[in-house]
């Protein structure tokens, strides 16, 4: 199977010690009032990790899901069974600018794959692997579900459209431009969409 | 029949993700009518429309909503499935980014129906996009006093709404997921009726819990405002109302259409623009858990739940997609094999070894490597799954790939015999590059 957004390569190790946390009062404050939308802690664990992973640097080690776990009152390993299911979060670091491409059913038709060796080739790196600056990784994604503008990418909190052979460079020098940590900023924008107005 | 804009109606107008431009257009008066009608009238409006579920399976959703008790000694919960993750399938990412009054509309009628007082909107967690806008919208509801204590000013109802991010799995999708997810678990399913009660009467936290889809939540403030009636006047004698069509692929203009049930499928690929790239070879209708339909039998088919089943396939989520001669059926599923190997949650055999040995078998033969038996011992695997799946995702891997069996056993065959493609090498989707003739069956 081409390597996707999670690989069975990653390194959490085992659960450290408690007492290194992390979370700045404000990561504090927003785990606390999402905890108070559900009538249990244990629903907050998705969020939890989402908070972890901006906290930790846009991935999460070992220490970041023991925080998760130690402030809702979890096992290590129940947190850790659920950040290794979904594909969003981080296991392993991933470059500034993570471009994922879909791949699946319509984009595969539109010419996603020539998409894919472009970039393969501009910057020398293949699905599932980081450029030794860091500042891309590449992954093939699965149906993204903007079938109609295909072929589409993903890159952090924002989604590229339409995107041909021809075209994906120029994004791709765009983004090398920008400052911006993208994983981070995608997992800050999913906290704050739990926040309410204010909050 | 055709094209029919209901819920689109206003989609292009500046500013309808706004609260005040969606009022203008006649935004919020099924509410301000719900609030003042009895729980049953507005049940018996619902029923009256006919509306079916857009998730996927078009269960009434009438039948849904009776079904949550009378007894509010438990608290009751309204969920939005907003994951949107069938591939071919783009129209609950429209919904939420444009007309997210619509949505949220719909589930404060919900709320207010079945006595909730929480809801939940699950948005997959790519959709940031759409899920910005409806935050937004949230936001401006509770300022005019649709959300939260008192609503619309009547006091003692309640309903306060949050959003719930996923964080990338498919299955998610799938209700009883859905609901673990939600609860800060894995996203696997959960037992179901008969083995345990419906999530009607025990959901998340052991609690009634209603689940429909965000394009059926859309649905409703039209079926409030105008009566369920005249929804139900639309459509056909089963399926009622409009539905979104995303229709991708090989046409002049992909995007979302929005028609009247039972409008002809043909109908809906010219709305699109037609065919792109060549003659017309087959068509996916409803995502790509749906059997594939080859051009020589898409020209009797409707846009309806009935129509779509007598013709060997179905409506689905309304994914529509459409291929032109050169696509190459076999690399095409064998791509849907490993769509469906990589979102298997892995909680049933069948399922979790069953979608690996599809997909390994069909890589083996899109890289020349395919043995004689193949075939059967594809049709063999699926057999083991369909039916004997914890989940439907385990059926939904299986039926394309015995339909693509059906209709395209010469192209197999022709794999099988030369190890390169019937439709020739400039093939789309494209033949895979490394080929490996030596893949063996070990799990990946
Ligand atoms: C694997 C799988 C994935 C699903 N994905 C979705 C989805 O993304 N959105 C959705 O509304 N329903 C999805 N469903 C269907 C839901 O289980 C459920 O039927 C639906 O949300 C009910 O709402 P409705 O009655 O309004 O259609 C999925 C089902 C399965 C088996
Ligand atoms: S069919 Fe089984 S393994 Fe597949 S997704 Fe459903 S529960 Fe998981
Ligand atoms: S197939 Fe690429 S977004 Fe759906």
């Amino acid at each position: 199977m081409a390597e996707q957004t999670q690989t069975a390569n990653s390194t959490i190790g085992a659960a450290p010690a408690a007492g290194s946390h992390r979370f700045s009062a404000q990561a504090e404050a927003e785990l606390a009032e999402i905890v108070s939308h559900y009538p249990e802690k244990k629903a907050a664990i998705l969020p939890g990790l989402w908070i972890a992973q901006r906290e930790y640097g846009g991935s999460l080690s070992a220490a970041a899901i023991q925080e998760v776990a130690d402030r809702l009152e979890r096992p290590f390993v129940e947190v850790e069974g659920v950040a290794t299911f979904y594909t969003m979060y981080n296991l392993r670091p991933r470059g500034k600018h993570h471009l994922e491409v879909c791949t699946c059913l319509t984009c595969a038709c539109v010419g996603a794959y020539d998409v894919v060796h472009k970039i393969e080739h501009k910057l020398g790196i293949k699905p599932g692997e980081t450029t030794k600056d860091g500042a891309f990784t590449l992954s093939e994604a699965e149906c993204l579900n903007f079938c109609g503008a295909g072929t589409v990418m993903q890159v952090g909190d924002k989604y590229f459209g339409n995107l041909t052979a021809e075209n994906i460079e120029a994004v791709v020098d765009q983004l090398r431009a920008s400052e911006e940590h993208t994983p981070m900023k995608l997992a800050d924008a999913i906290v704050k969409l739990h926040l309410s107005a204010g909050g | 029949m055709g094209e029919l804009k209901l819920l689109l109606k206003h989609v292009d107008e500046p500013g309808i993700e706004n609260l005040d431009t969606y009022e203008k257009l006649g935004g919020y008066a099924g509410l301000k009518k719900a609030v003042g009608m009895e729980r049953q009238a507005i049940i018996d409006e619902v029923k009256a429309s006919g509306l079916r579920g857009r998730g996927g399976a078009g269960f009434p959703t009438w039948i849904k909503w009776n079904g949550i008790p009378k007894d509010t000694s438990k608290p009751h919960y309204i969920i939005n499935n907003a994951d949107e993750g069938e591939p071919g399938t783009f129209k609950d990412r429209e919904l939420l980014l444009k007309l997210p009054h619509m949505v949220i509309e719909g589930m404060i009628i919900a709320g207010v129906a079945l006595q909730a007082e929480v809801g939940y909107v699950y948005i997959r967690g790519e959709f940031v996009e759409s899920a910005q806008a409806t935050r937004k919208a949230i936001d401006q509801a509770y300022k005019k006093g649709y959300l939260g204590k008192n609503i619309c000013g009547k006091q003692g109802l309640n309903f306060e709404l949050y959003i719930h991010m996923g964080a990338g799995s498919y299955e998610c999708g799938e209700e009883s997921a859905l609901m673990s997810s939600l609860m800060g678990e894995r996203g696997q399913p959960r037992l179901k009726f008969p083995h345990a009660p419906l999530p009607v009467i025990e959901g998340v936290w052991k609690c009634p819990t209603l689940i429909n889809n965000t394009e059926t939540y859309a649905a409703v403030p039209h079926i409030l405002a105008n009566g369920g009636a005249w929804y139900g006047a639309m459509g056909t004698e089963r399926s009622k109302g409009t539905k979104l069509f995303s229709v991708s692929g090989h046409v002049a203009r992909p995007a979302n259409y929005e028609v009247e049930m039972g409008t002809p499928l043909l109908q809906l690929v010219e709305l699109a623009g037609g065919v792109t790239g060549g003659a017309l070879k087959a068509i996916i209708p409803g995502g790509s858990s749906v059997q594939i339909v080859p051009a020589d039998q898409v020209a009797g088919v409707n846009l309806d739940y009935e129509s779509c089943s007598a013709a060997g396939t179905l409506l689905g989520s309304g994914g529509c997609m459409v291929f032109n001669e050169n696509t190459d059926i076999v690399i095409l599923m064998k791509r849907t094999a490993e769509f469906y190997a990589h979102e298997s949650c892995g909680k049933c055999t069948p399922c979790r070894e069953g979608t690996r040995w599809i997909y390994k078998i069909m890589e083996r033969i899109v890289s020349g490597g395919g043995q004689k038996g193949d075939v059967e011992l594809l049709l063999n695997i699926c057999a083991n799954i369909d039916g004997r799946s914890y989940c439907a995702l385990g059926d939904a891997a299986a039926w394309p790939i015995v339909a693509s069996i059906k209709h395209y056993r010469h192209e197999y065959d022709y794999w099988i015999e030369h190890k390169k493609s019937p439709v020739g090498p400039n093939c789309i989707p494209p033949v895979p590059e490394v080929m490996n003739p030596l893949l063996t069956l070990t799990p990946v």
